[in-house]
């Protein structure tokens, strides 16, 4: 018999929260797997460690509400709704990516389902996500668009003019800060002496909330809050997601020096999938058989992306200057 | 010492405002920081405060609200107690501070970029620079560069080196050509060409008549078509167009025409009128029109069958000793017929250029009545408007009018096999009074041949 | 024909568009109920209110790349950064961004926003309020640029650039904002990518570029003094670059100067030089001069800002000089 949980959701609801986060670490490990193997040129930045912020948030938004984002965003397209076939076949540089190719693992598009981009600039989506907001409301819509962004942004300028534009003018924005302690290999208390980002918004005139992003129904219930703040015209939110990503900055890159394994150890321990997955079975929500049905089906669906991947045709090279205007 | 209050300047790119409202009267004092007075700038009233203190006082002469002033116009003083305004002493007030802009004498700026010009490699003298127009110019009109001098500021020869040789080149050419010296001005103003006129004249000297002439024919020709008449309204007529309505009618009415055609395979004609141009035209010489040639053959056949070379004069047919043979020329005024006379006395080149001096003569209108008088015959070419066969109308007093069509290639039997051959449509009008059909025929038949087989003149 | 003042063109075309179709807003410092610093807006914010003319705190970047963000999601946004010097600010995300998305989206992303600022030196605006750069803008793929000046042009420019779903640099010579002329009353729109031949002539092209133009102009009627026939050609737009026309008139007159008050190197006039020398090399009687401001931040005082400027003394012995050679 399940028990009601804090966040009351239905069991269905939890278990859809689960497997998002299954889908994005499984998708990961084969590109992890991918990239030693060669498959994958340029950057990869996993988001191993992080599943639980993109799935709480993302389980609120619609179809037409944008997600903007960064070099790490595989998690956020793929719970925006870019499917695993898409991102990995973008990744593969093949035509039948997300971005046809063109964009790779930091440059993920989908308009179609509100992915309205994925950058290799940090702090650009905090602006472009107020921009977003700003048509949203202009259109009369009630619309929202979530920016994300990690620790590495909120130093910059874009995080202080963006974040004060769009207070100022009540924007439907929700800012989700990603602190995962480290931007590439400088730790965040060393980049500022405030160590905390939801204190923040205090100096912009917005709510700051500050949540364990390793928990996903605790994010799941701050970032509910937030969206309802923003598509009922109360403006923007900063949420303050702490986590911590277990695998390097990017793929090849090593992992010493700037941290240590005991660090990493502890932090794996309290990872987001791990945590869910003793909560479901402690409070009874699901059996183990049913988890293990839903990891042997997320890893069916990974490996049929890959081969999807593996056999799609490489974009044509006449199609190379396409749209770098609307009209030739 | 005074301090000047002046016409501030409100606004980036203010030139001129006005005062709009004085806040403090003449005699008074006022506090620096204190509002002055009001201005208007580029876009709006603004206050004006006081930059120092001191009793204002405003000369009789201060702009007055309203009037637009340039900024930096001194619209008062400001003086300490028991200072004198300076409009007020003898002395000349102190001249007013202005914003206008010193007149600047601007050094050249370099355009900047362009390489240090005296780093510049000399240029062996056997390897003049040239630009690329003048290169491609000295190609097209045939000049060669190399032996120029260049104009250009280095030394380069540029384009209006080109043309200067060109045209002097030309001058040669023409000083080269025997021409009188009034001709030669009156083709320079016309903008004739003397050394294609010279040709023409295959080696004499261009008269001024020559130059005329060529002068009238360009007139001739560059004259517009008549103008058909307007739709529904009646034109009277003019002097030619009666005349040959006339000359229709009795033709018509009085002759019994009936018309015979052929078609002959002209080939051989062809060929030979091609070869005749590729030899007599490098000589200057005058080339015969396919006209030329079947005026002439045309000349030999009649010789044959003298009967077509007769007329019908009140009741009797006269056989005429001449063959004199009409062309018929399509000329602004109308159709005009010149006849050469003597036809099978002379040669074709004879023919050729007679026949041309007639052209251009009637082009010109200078047909003399004696040049259309005299005729025997008449020959119509209507080749030029694609016609094929057709009826002409026998030009009285003559008995027959032949009509010549275009030539034009066509499909053809020759040995057996479907080749294409040049054919031309031949179609003789005879007036049966005079001539039966089977003569008119047979006359018809030799000059086919004639056509067909040019080496018959020979032994003509 | 009815004339109106540069200024009061731009805003017509922009009036028109506004009233028309409700996704266009402006956005930038003053550009609200003041109505810009330079009169781009003046009556537009009691029509339209603050939600369509926006006023924005001092942060270019911030404001111009949250554009970007609008303009991808639907809206058509106006910026107007005032003088192009501040929006240069932005210049991260304008590559980043605003210049990249659609092609990076393969299409799927439009980017329709207008980026609009004053350039040039006038009156001794100084270092930091005299820029040009448009070169910068010219040699990034996805940006179109546009330099008018005419009333004419501004207007019918400014029309078709809101309609474009491109981003447009519409950069306003501080110099033309006075020139007043003929505008139509009826509607109409020039495309992108045609010059304009503002004098004909045969002995020489002079290609102009902003405020330029104005002085070429003069130049031109004093040159006609002296026996040489110029023609005088205002490109208007920069990308796309109109260089048939540039082509056809220099194989009429066989000689280009370029004059252009912005810097020399990797310039306007480089590349049209590049251009010219490509596809026309047999054309050229001679080499192909640039007259362009001097290689240095703009100066305060009058004398220097006067020496580092073409005007129409210097443009006039450069043409001669052109023609001696």
């Amino acid at each position: 018999m399940a028990k009601k949980t804090g966040a009351d959701l239905s069991k269905d609801q939890m278990l859809a929260l689960y497997r998002q986060m299954l889908v994005i670490r499984r998708c990961e490990e084969q590109l992890v797997r991918s990239y030693q193997a060669g498959l994958i040129y340029g950057a990869c930045h996993t988001y191993i460690g992080e599943e639980a912020i993109a799935t709480g948030v993302c389980a609120h938004l619609r179809v037409d509400d944008a997600v903007l984002s960064t070099h790490r965003g595989h998690g956020h397209a793929l719970s925006k709704g870019v499917s695993p076939r898409e991102l990995i076949a973008e990744l593969y540089g093949r035509a039948t990516g997300c971005s046809g190719g063109r964009g790779g693992s930091m440059h993920l598009f989908k308009p179609e389902v509100g992915l309205l981009g994925t950058s290799g600039i940090v702090a650009a989506s905090i602006l472009l996500g107020a921009g977003a907001a700003y048509t949203f409301r202009l259109l009369k819509t009630d619309r929202v668009s979530v920016s994300f962004f990690s620790d590495g942004a909120v130093n910059n300028g874009a995080f202080h003019e963006g974040i004060n534009l769009a207070t100022a003018w009540g924007l439907p924005v929700i800012f989700v800060c990603e602190n995962n302690l480290y931007a590439t290999e400088v730790p965040f208390s060393e980049a500022t002496r405030n160590p905390s980002v939801a204190s923040r918004a205090q100096a912009y005139g917005l709510p700051g909330v500050e949540v364990d992003g390793n928990d996903v129904l605790a994010v799941y219930e701050a970032a509910g809050e937030a969206v309802r703040r923003a598509r009922s015209g109360e403006g923007p939110t900063l949420l303050e997601c702490k986590t911590y990503r277990t695998r390097p900055h990017a793929e090849g890159m090593r992992d010493a020096g700037y941290r240590t394994k005991e660090e990493v150890e502890e932090w794996k321990a309290r990872g987001p999938i791990k945590r869910f997955k003793e909560r479901l079975l402690d409070d009874e929500v699901a059996t183990q058989q049913e988890l293990n049905q839903i990891d042997a089906a997320v890893k069916a669906i990974i490996q049929e992306a890959h081969e999807f991947a593996q056999n799609s045709p490489m974009p044509d090279p006449a199609t190379v200057l396409d749209h770098v205007y609307s009209t030739p | 010492m005074a301090f000047e209050v002046v016409m501030p300047r409100l606004g980036w790119s203010m030139k001129v405002g006005s005062l709009v409202e004085w806040y403090k009267k003449d005699g008074e004092f006022v506090q620096e920081g204190e509002i002055l007075f009001t201005a208007e700038g580029e876009k709006a009233i603004q206050e004006v405060e006081a930059l120092e203190s001191g009793i204002l006082r405003i000369p009789p002469d201060s702009p007055q609200p309203g009037k637009e002033i340039s900024v930096g116009t001194v619209l008062a003083y400001l003086v300490q107690p028991d200072e004198p305004a300076p409009f007020e002493t003898a002395a000349p007030p102190p001249p007013a501070t202005s914003v206008e802009q010193p007149a600047i004498v601007v050094p050249p700026s370099s355009t900047s970029g362009s390489p240090s010009r005296g780093a510049r490699r000399e240029r062996p003298a056997s390897k003049p620079a040239v630009s690329p127009r003048a290169r491609r110019l000295a190609a097209e009109l045939g000049i060669d560069w190399t032996a120029l001098q260049g104009s250009g500021r280095t030394g380069r020869i540029v384009e209006r080196d080109v043309r200067q040789a060109a045209q002097e080149g030309e001058k040669e050419k023409e000083a080269k050509v025997k021409v009188s010296p009034v001709a030669r001005r009156m083709a320079e103003a016309a903008g004739i060409d003397l050394a294609e006129l010279a040709a023409q004249k295959a080696g004499e000297k261009i008269k001024r008549e020559d130059v005329e002439a060529v002068i009238a024919a360009r007139e001739a020709a560059a004259a517009p078509p008549p103008p058909t008449p307007p739709v529904g309204q009646a034109v009277p007529v003019t002097h030619i167009r009666r005349l040959i309505a006339q000359r229709m009618v009795e033709s018509a009415h009085t002759t019994a025409p009936l018309t015979l055609t052929t078609e002959a395979d002209a080939t051989e004609l062809v060929a030979l009128r091609e070869r005749l141009k590729a030899t007599l035209g490098p000589r200057g010489k005058v080339v015969p029109t396919y006209n030329d040639l079947i005026v002439k053959l045309t000349g030999l056949a009649l010789q044959e069958h003298p009967l077509l070379n007769a007329s019908w004069k009140d009741g009797e047919i006269v056989i005429l000793a001449d063959i004199n043979i009409g062309t018929a020329v399509d000329t602004a005024a109308g159709l005009l017929v010149p006849v050469i006379r003597d036809v099978p006395a002379k040669s074709i080149q004879q023919i050729a250029e007679e026949a041309r001096a007639l052209a251009e003569k009637a082009r010109a209108r200078q047909l003399a009545p004696d040049d259309m008088q005299g005729g025997t015959f008449t020959i119509t070419n209507l080749g030029t408007y694609n016609v094929d066969a057709f009826t002409p109308i026998i030009n009285l007093p003559e008995c027959a009018i032949l009509g010549v069509g275009r030539i034009v290639s066509r499909p053809a039997v020759w040995n057996d096999e479907v080749v294409p051959r040049k054919m031309v449509a031949l179609s003789l009008t005879f007036d049966h009074r005079v001539v039966d059909g089977g003569p008119a025929a047979r006359f018809l038949n030799t000059v086919r041949e004639y056509v067909e087989q040019p080496y018959l003149w020979l032994v003509a | 024909m009815r004339e109106l003042t540069f200024v009061e063109a731009a805003r017509e075309g922009l009036a028109e568009e506004m009233e028309k179709d409700p996704t266009i807003f402006v956005v930038g410092e003053g550009v609200g109920a003041r109505g810009g610093n330079f009169n781009t807006t003046t009556g537009l914010y009691a029509l339209y209110g603050p939600e369509r003319l926006r006023d924005t705190p001092i942060s270019e970047r911030g404001f111009t790349t949250l554009c970007t963000g609008a303009a991808m999601a639907g809206a058509r946004p106006v910026v107007d950064w005032m003088f192009l010097d501040f929006g240069v600010d932005a210049m991260g995300d304008l590559i980043h961004q605003t210049a990249m998305i659609q092609w990076m989206s393969g299409g799927r992303l439009k980017m329709p926003v207008l980026l609009r600022g004053c350039i040039g030196a006038l009156g001794s605006a100084a270092a930091h309020h005299s820029g040009n750069y448009y070169p910068l803008f010219m040699h990034i793929p996805g940006f179109r640029v546009v330099v008018p000046t005419t009333p004419y042009d501004a207007k019918g420019l400014i029309k078709t650039a809101i309609r474009s779903d491109d981003p447009v640099l519409f950069l306003e010579h501080r110099g033309v904002l006075t020139n007043k002329g003929p505008v139509p009353e009826e509607e109409y729109l020039i495309p992108f990518g045609e010059a304009a031949i503002v004098h004909e002539g045969n002995d020489v092209t002079i290609v102009a570029i902003a405020y330029m133009v104005n002085h070429a102009l003069k130049v031109s009627e004093q040159l006609a003094d002296e026996g040489v026939s110029a023609e005088v050609i205002d490109p208007r737009t920069l990308v796309p670059l109109d260089i048939d026309t540039i082509l056809e008139s220099v194989h009429k007159t066989g000689r280009l100067l370029i004059v252009d008050e912005d810097f020399a190197p990797c310039g306007a006039g480089a590349e049209i030089t590049a251009q010219v020398v490509d596809r026309a090399f047999d054309d050229l009687d001679a080499p192909i001069r640039r007259l362009n401001g001097a290689s240095t931040p703009s100066p305060y005082s009058l004398p220097l800002e006067a020496a580092v400027l073409p005007n129409p003394a210097t443009i006039a012995q450069a043409v001669r000089d052109l023609l001696m050679e």
